[in-house]
């Protein structure tokens, strides 16, 4: 009997000093106005950032990390506190339909100044009401010149090469995967007509001896240790698959692709909603956006912090698109369920076509 | 054991191991990748152990393991011992079946549907829901560890103690518990090691700033796997290593002494 008492003792005292430990460890020294909690992708923001928020605030975050939209939309929608998300496009478009967001008040972000005009007042959000764009990219192609040997990959076209027999990537998303075949057959990556959709895919299914798997993120480690020639992916995993392997070179194709955008938005859920506009301000600033980019290395919307970046980072124009790229690139619209359903549909389809 | 099945079991066991031992290897790796190896380094080990939140949230999914497997241990011991002791066969057997369902259901289920609870009743995400979570899913296993040990136990003894004048309770404490010790011990290093290591559960009942290593884990590895989680990786993998050794010393020590009495 000592024993028992004795093991369950223990667990709880050591189990409860452990806990006691992690709130003293995280324990702010100045006086604890209010608190803000922020919800974002893991790895996306330098944690120096937040510790300069609270020192010039006093407003102490509490800092936690979603892998998925969806996995955020799950917390919100059950009314969990969050004062700043970080939803994509399309997500957000998503929450501004089922009412899950608080609009932001422009007057209260001096810093909107800062942002490149060019990425604000989009179709998911007009006016910019629910949200304000984080970081930005693109769908295009990662190759590597060394082993695909001079073919020219500025065109979608280019990864029906012969060459390329089992040796493309693809990323397992519906809307990525049947996107850029819509774009290769010149059509909006937002289509819902049956007959342009179904053209897609037979687009898609041409393609299938070159293709060597429909995978996640997975593509990060086959590309980075060179088992493909060339993957699809968004412009933010090449550049992570770029810092490893410096032999690869990304590239958006002509004929047009997908823009997207991480934004910043503050959800129903929230409470500190004074504090929500003074983090999304914060990380509007100029030099905070700078250092913001160079820790996470996506590419940023902020004009301010754009000039200031590195002459060589500015110039990677596969990153930070020219205006003519610009205009033939496409954002995401939300489909609704009915269309979403259908994408998914001919994404199935077509890996099952694949053996 | 003839040639055959001693080869087939060795390569089993290379198959099961061998990718825990790469991801183990390549923690050393001061190359950065996992591909070539370039020489030793401690490196990410210290990258871990600066790493501020990454430790908090170690610490945090090791008080939660302690807590909710201490407060499993006792709900499962009294949920045996009431399953010892009903005697329609029927209500054991349908309480029984009850309780392995909790084990067999998927994960997701158990944890959405901890979430809509704890939504329903207002209970705050964070500390106290991860460690209720815990507990729900750890209690039908404390129970299935500590079953077999009160029917292996000698009934006799029970008899005698209660022929002796022996109260309920002394019955209870100086003979039952002690006679099923290890059935219990080896009930909470069950729990430990589910806690320690459930995603799909914790995922969703943490808030308010609260994670735990796995969930962390998978938000980290977004980006792409850096050698860091290797080396966290590596380390509870021998924490959970050194626990299963100590619940084998614990359960060789149960046979040993059920041969001799």
């Amino acid at each position: 009997m000592r024993f028992l008492i004795s093991l369950i003792a223990t667990s709880l005292v050591v189990g409860g000093l452990f806990l006691f430990g992690t709130k003293l460890l995280n324990h702010s020294s100045n006086a604890e106005k209010d608190v803000l909690y922020v919800y974002n992708w893991g790895e996306y923001i330098d944690p120096e950032l937040i510790k300069q928020f609270t020192e010039e605030t006093g407003i102490r975050v509490v800092y936690e990390t979603y892998d998925s939209n969806e996995a955020m939309l799950v917390k919100i929608k059950q009314k969990q506190r969050y004062d700043v998300v970080f939803p994509s496009e399309y997500t957000v478009e998503k929450m501004k339909k089922e009412g899950l967001l608080i609009p932001i008040d422009h007057s209260k972000i001096p810093n909107i100044k800062n942002i490149d005009e060019s990425f604000l007042d989009l179709p998911f959000d007009p006016g910019n009401e629910y949200s304000l764009p984080y970081f930005f990219g693109t769908v295009g192609i990662l190759y590597n010149p060394e082993t695909t040997q001079g073919i020219d990959f500025s065109s979608w076209e280019s990864l029906y090469d012969e060459t390329l027999v089992n040796n493309v990537l693809l990323i397992d998303g519906a809307r990525e995967t049947i996107g850029f075949a819509l774009n290769s057959e010149g059509y909006s990556l937002n289509s819902i007509d049956k007959y342009e959709l179904k053209q897609a895919e037979r687009k898609l299914e041409s393609l299938s001896p070159n293709v060597r798997g429909i995978v996640g993120d997975e593509i990060s480690s086959m590309m980075r240790e060179n088992e493909a020639k060339a993957a699809v992916v968004w412009s933010g995993m090449a550049m992570d698959i770029m810092y490893e392997n410096e032999e690869l070179q990304y590239v958006i194709p002509e004929e047009g692709t997908n823009l997207w955008f991480d934004t910043m938005a503050i959800p129903k859920s929230a409470k500190n909603i004074d504090g929500a506009h003074q983090f999304i301000n914060f990380l509007l600033e100029k030099d905070v956006a700078l250092q913001n980019t160079d820790w996470v290395g996506y590419a940023t919307p902020n004009k301010a912090a754009f000039e200031a970046l590195d002459e060589e980072v500015k110039s990677a124009k596969e990153f930070y698109p020219d205006k003519e790229t610009m205009a033939t690139l496409e954002v995401y619209r939300d489909l609704g369920p009915k269309w979403t359903e259908y994408y998914n549909e001919l994404l199935l389809e077509f890996k099952m076509s694949l053996d | 054991m003839n040639t055959l099945s001693k080869s087939f079991l060795t390569l089993m066991i290379i198959f099961l191991y061998f990718p825990i031992l790469y991801l183990a290897f390549y923690s050393f790796n001061a190359g950065g990748t996992m591909s070539n190896f370039d020489g030793f380094t401690l490196d990410y080990y210290k990258s871990v152990i600066e790493n501020k939140a990454l430790m908090t949230v170690l610490m945090n999914t090791i008080a939660v393991a302690l807590i909710s497997s201490g407060i499993s241990t006792v709900i499962g011991l009294f949920g045996a011992l009431f399953l010892y002791f009903i005697r329609q066969r029927y209500v054991k057997n349908t309480l029984l079946t009850l309780n392995n369902v909790l084990i067999v259901s998927p994960d997701v289920i158990i944890g959405a549907s901890l979430l809509i609870l704890f939504s329903l009743f207002g209970i705050t995400l964070g500390s106290v829901s991860v460690i209720l979570a815990h507990v729900a899913f750890s209690v039908p296993i404390v129970v299935l560890m500590i079953l077999p040990s009160l029917y292996q136990q000698n009934n006799n003894l029970v008899l005698a103690a209660q022929d002796l004048g022996a109260s309920a309770w002394d019955v209870l404490t100086k003979v039952l518990i002690p006679n099923i010790k290890p059935g219990i011990f080896a009930g909470f290093l069950m729990a430990l090691t589910y806690s320690l290591d459930d995603f799909a559960v914790t995922f969703f009942v943490t808030g308010n700033g609260f994670s735990t290593l796995s969930v962390e884990i998978y938000a980290m590895a977004r980006r792409g796997i850096t050698l860091e989680i290797n080396a966290i990786s590596t380390v509870i993998f021998v924490v959970v290593l050194i626990i299963a050794i100590i619940y084998y010393f614990v359960s060789d020590k149960n046979i040993k002494r059920g041969k001799t009495t």
